[in-house]
């Protein structure tokens, strides 16, 4: 199998790996990094979301050939300490129920924010429509991003 | 699942375990920031407390979703007298020994966690409390009388002294705790009853909180399951030289040896299946995708859901022996020949549960012991079971939980452990983490049970309804007792009330199990029924329903809890009240309304729809609570909330296509759920019982939510669709 050195999160690591192994199971697999979580495997659900050079990518479908060289950011490693204003505003609207679709969503929401400081309502429905949440938080998802965007205002106007 | 029936089963699932090499266990990794350690005091089975005051709540019944977590640590923490912000949770190892059923045990489901959990924590909670007060007075010298606690500490009263609940910890932790504790009145409530953030969100959103599918234990081994793709079938012949030729593929073994079980009295199906063991996940999978098997199909090879659908239609259409019955039975046998009546029939299909964590179990059978690792909502019945089929004795079962993915039902059944730990016996005693593909749950998994509900009603001249029929057609039994006596949730004063259930088990084409309120889903659909007597008699579907109740009135069903019409008006009032009914949408929209108990809960909902092409849209749902306590208002909005949202989805895009045997859908690109943009408004409003004791609200609003809906796309096209998916071209069952 070949080596590939990943830039994962801000540390350059090295594995040996099938060069068609979705960056997905590098990361849960081999990486450790479990936070990027498995729903369907073929760019459906949005529960593997991570950053490839700072756009949202769905993880399942991208190879690690693909990915390698490229810088990868995941939920681990969106802030040092959870302190992202969409990590904050998750926590206030309290959104999650099993969570387990979460770090999806809040790495779409993400890189939604990167792009657009103040999306409108169909922008955050366009950004978020490729991740599902079976236990139907989309009602405060809608309002944290609303939260997380009054709290960047607030920090960046500091 | 219905809950007088779960809470009938648990004593069976409890008792009886030795669990001697027990100790505090291990944790889920992400978890050990707050798990007990040697230097913390155990006041009872629940709680530790460290030096610095940190508290520890054991959350013992499963989380998956529900918010079980943060509502019992509230309720706990309430009674201790703790700063809520110090208490963290931590999910201990199965115990049965510990947990015991005077504990609550493990098992979870059917809406009882906080019913159940509440006085057991409650007097967990003062003990703890009135033995720190104790260590305090001691301390002090003084008597128990002269301190008590508040916000974390002891005081003195008269001197003022105060001493931190870390400090006290360990010297309380050696008193012998009293036999019985003052519990607080609910007025003096502090935690209870204030929004809480989940408890675990930190690291939710930092992606470290650990699900089953993150186990990793020393040696494991990935293993993927080629399932056969037609219920009951099994595994003719297979061919695994290409799949054992990929790298990282080590074993091809078959479930066979567990295949085909039946789970006792409560029902699972185990499908025999190829297993593909590889170093990663990912070799398993290709080495699963070059293996070729021959499959016996068996007696469901030709099975369509189409086929299944008519055969349930004919019965459906069949008066039997009535399960039970109000007022005189002839009544209900001279509809027939009634100068006013209607009939329908309505159908709640087989749905799949789309557990965004899918089934996953890591196993490792050791001869004589295991240990599992898993999210479950009942390890008891695992342990039975494992015990049953491999003769392993229970304390030598060994299961670390997890918080899920997800749960509604799926995972309180044990056949993902049994497969997994059959594996890892046939692949040579070595640790397995098996891993359900997304395909795999939709095409080879349990569904809820289909429902066929078929209504009849008759009214005098005056349009005074006098006589109520339904006929229920269901795949699943909770066991095999039921519904001996229970009658479905019908709270309106009718005189005449009959009830007639056949179980269409046997003749299922796929496993039924419990699905988000089990039974109460097709049970709620007589909310359409009442809307479709209240149209056909040119009446207000709010002032009808309110026209057959009575405040005060109570009506046996069959269970503990009766049904109060005095509720029911309440609920009903208050969705009301929150929405615009009397002023009437313009041509293209409509407003529909429905109420439903589940258990000793109920609610209301109001739902406003837009058609347009034959399309709908849900804008808006309002949804009024009777849960008596509320514990958490945010949890239990939240809980309010995605109730609708699950309820949409099976609207929406539920029902299992079924052909040759096999489910067609597939992935989330053919068997779609609800998604951000198709959300509406929902607004979650509760009737004031703060000093009522709290009755559950997992699965409430999803049964109400579907007659909402399908009425209110009557009110806006004057097309009554009578079973889900929701499509407008054809709308007869």
């Amino acid at each position: 199998m070949p080596t590939f050195n990943f830039n994962i999160n801000g540390a350059m690591r090295q594995f040996e790996v099938d060069a068609d192994m979705p960056v997905l199971w590098l990361l849960r697999d081999y990486a450790g990094l479990t936070g990027t979580r498995y729903g369907c495997g073929i760019a459906q659900c949005g529960a593997c979301t991570i950053h490839l050079d700072g756009k949202a990518v769905r993880s399942c479908t991208v190879t690690c050939a693909a990915a390698a060289g490229k810088k990868i950011l995941t939920i681990e490693g969106l802030s040092p300490d959870g302190s992202h204003p969409l990590q904050q505003a998750w926590i206030q609207e309290d959104v999650p129920q099993c969570g387990y679709c979460q770090a999806g969503q809040i790495m779409s929401a993400a890189a939604l924010l990167n792009t657009n400081a103040s999306p409108s309502d169909d922008a955050i429905h366009t950004a978020m429509a490729g991740n599902i949440c079976r236990c139907g938080t989309y009602v405060r998802i809608r309002k944290a991003i609303k939260t997380a965007i009054a709290l960047q205002a607030k920090t960046s106007s500091l | 699942m219905n809950r007088r029936q779960f809470m009938r089963v648990m004593p069976l699932a409890g008792g009886g375990f030795m669990l001697s090499f027990y100790g505090l266990g291990k944790t889920p990794p992400a978890m050990q920031d707050t798990a007990p350690t040697a230097e913390s005091a155990a006041l009872g089975d629940f709680l530790s407390i460290l030096p610095g005051g940190e508290v520890i709540f054991n959350v013992t019944r499963h989380e998956m979703g529900q918010g079980v977590s943060t509502a019992l640590a509230m309720i706990i923490a309430e009674e201790l007298c703790a700063d809520f912000r110090q208490v963290s949770i931590t999910y201990p190892d199965a115990d049965p020994q510990k947990y015991t059923e005077a504990k609550g045990g493990h098992g979870t489901g059917g809406s009882s966690t906080v019913i159940s959990m509440t006085p057991i924590l409650r007097q967990a909670g003062a003990t703890a409390r009135e033995m720190l007060v104790q260590a305090a007075a001691a301390q002090w010298n003084t008597t128990p009388a002269n301190c008590y606690a508040a916000n974390h500490a002891v005081i003195h009263r008269k001197t003022g002294q105060q001493a931190g609940f870390g400090t006290l910890a360990a010297a309380a932790a050696k008193l012998p705790p009293p036999a019985s504790a003052k519990l607080k009145n609910s007025k003096d409530f502090s935690i209870i009853g204030q929004p809480q953030p989940g408890k675990t969100l930190p690291l939710l959103v930092t992606g470290k909180l650990a699900y089953g599918m993150d186990a990793s234990v020393p040696g494991m081994q990935y293993a993927l399951v080629a399932r056969c793709p037609v219920f009951k079938g099994k595994v003719g012949s297979y061919d695994a030289a290409k799949a054992l030729a990929v790298k990282g593929v080590s074993k091809v073994v078959t479930t066979r040896a567990v295949a085909g079980l039946q789970g006792p009295v409560y029902p699972y199906d185990i499908r025999e299946g190829v297993a593909i063991i590889a170093s990663s996940y990912w070799a398993a999978k290709k080495g699963r995708d070059q293996l070729t098997v021959n499959w016996e199909e068996g007696p469901h090879a030709h099975a369509s859901i189409a086929g299944f659908e008519a055969m349930a239609a004919q019965r459906g259409g069949q008066r039997i022996d009535p399960v039970g019955y109000t007022g005189e039975v002839n009544a209900i046998a001279n509809i027939d020949h009634a100068k006013h009546s209607l009939r329908a029939g309505y159908v709640f299909p087989y749905m799949l549960h789309s557990l965004m964590e899918p089934l996953n179990c890591t196993a490792h059978f050791k001869g004589d012991s295991c240990e599992l690792w898993t999210g479950t909502q009942w390890p008891e019945y695992i342990t039975d079971e494992i015990h049953r089929i491999f003769g392993i004795p229970k304390e030598k079962v060994l299961i670390h939980l997890f918080p899920s993915g997800g749960g509604f039902g799926r995972r309180a059944f044990p056949d993902a452990a049994i497969e997994a730990l059959c594996i890892s016996r046939e692949a040579g005693n070595i640790p397995v983490k098996v891993t359900w593909t997304r395909e795999d749950d939709h095409q080879t998994n349990f569904a809820h049970c289909y429902q066929r509900l078929d209504y009849q009603a008759a009214w005098d001249d005056n349009g005074q309804l006098y006589a109520w029929y339904e006929k229920e057609c269901r795949t699943y039994m909770w066991d095999r007792t039921y519904p001996a006596t229970e009658l479905t949730s019908i709270g309106y004063n009718i005189p005449n009330i009959r009830y007639d259930f056949e179980d269409l088990t046997s003749q299922s084409i796929i496993q039924s199990t419990a699905w988000r309120s089990v039974m109460s889903n097709g049970w709620a659909l007589s909310e359409c029924f009442v809307d479709e007597v209240a149209a056909t008699l040119k009446k207000d579907p709010y002032a009808f329903r309110l026209s057959l109740l009575v405040e005060g009135r109570e009506v046996n069903v069959g269970r503990a809890e009766k049904v109060s019409n005095t509720r029911l008006l309440k609920v009903l009032r208050l969705a009301k009240e929150k929405s615009d009914w009397d002023h009437p949408l313009p041509k293209g929209r409509g407003r529909g309304i429905a109420a439903y108990p589940y258990g000793n809960s109920y609610c209301a909902i109001i739902a406003e729809v837009t058609v347009q092409d034959n399309k709908v849209s849900v804008d808006k749902v309002i949804c009024a609570v009777d849960c008596g306590m509320v514990v958490n208002p945010s949890g239990a909005r939240n809980q309010v909330e995605g109730g609708v949202v699950w309820g949409l989805s099976a609207l929406l895009y539920g029902g299992v296509d079924i052909r040759n045997g096999r489910v067609t859908g597939g992935n989330f690109n053919r068997h779609k759920v609800v998604r951000i943009h198709e959300c509406p408004d929902i607004e979650v409003h509760f009737v004031e019982a703060q000093d009522e004791q709290p009755w559950g609200l997992g699965e409430i609003s999803n049964p109400v939510t579907v007659p909402a809906v399908l009425n209110a796309i009557y009110a806006a096209t004057g097309k009554r669709v009578r079973t889900l998916p929701v499509t407008l071209n054809h709308t007869d069952v």
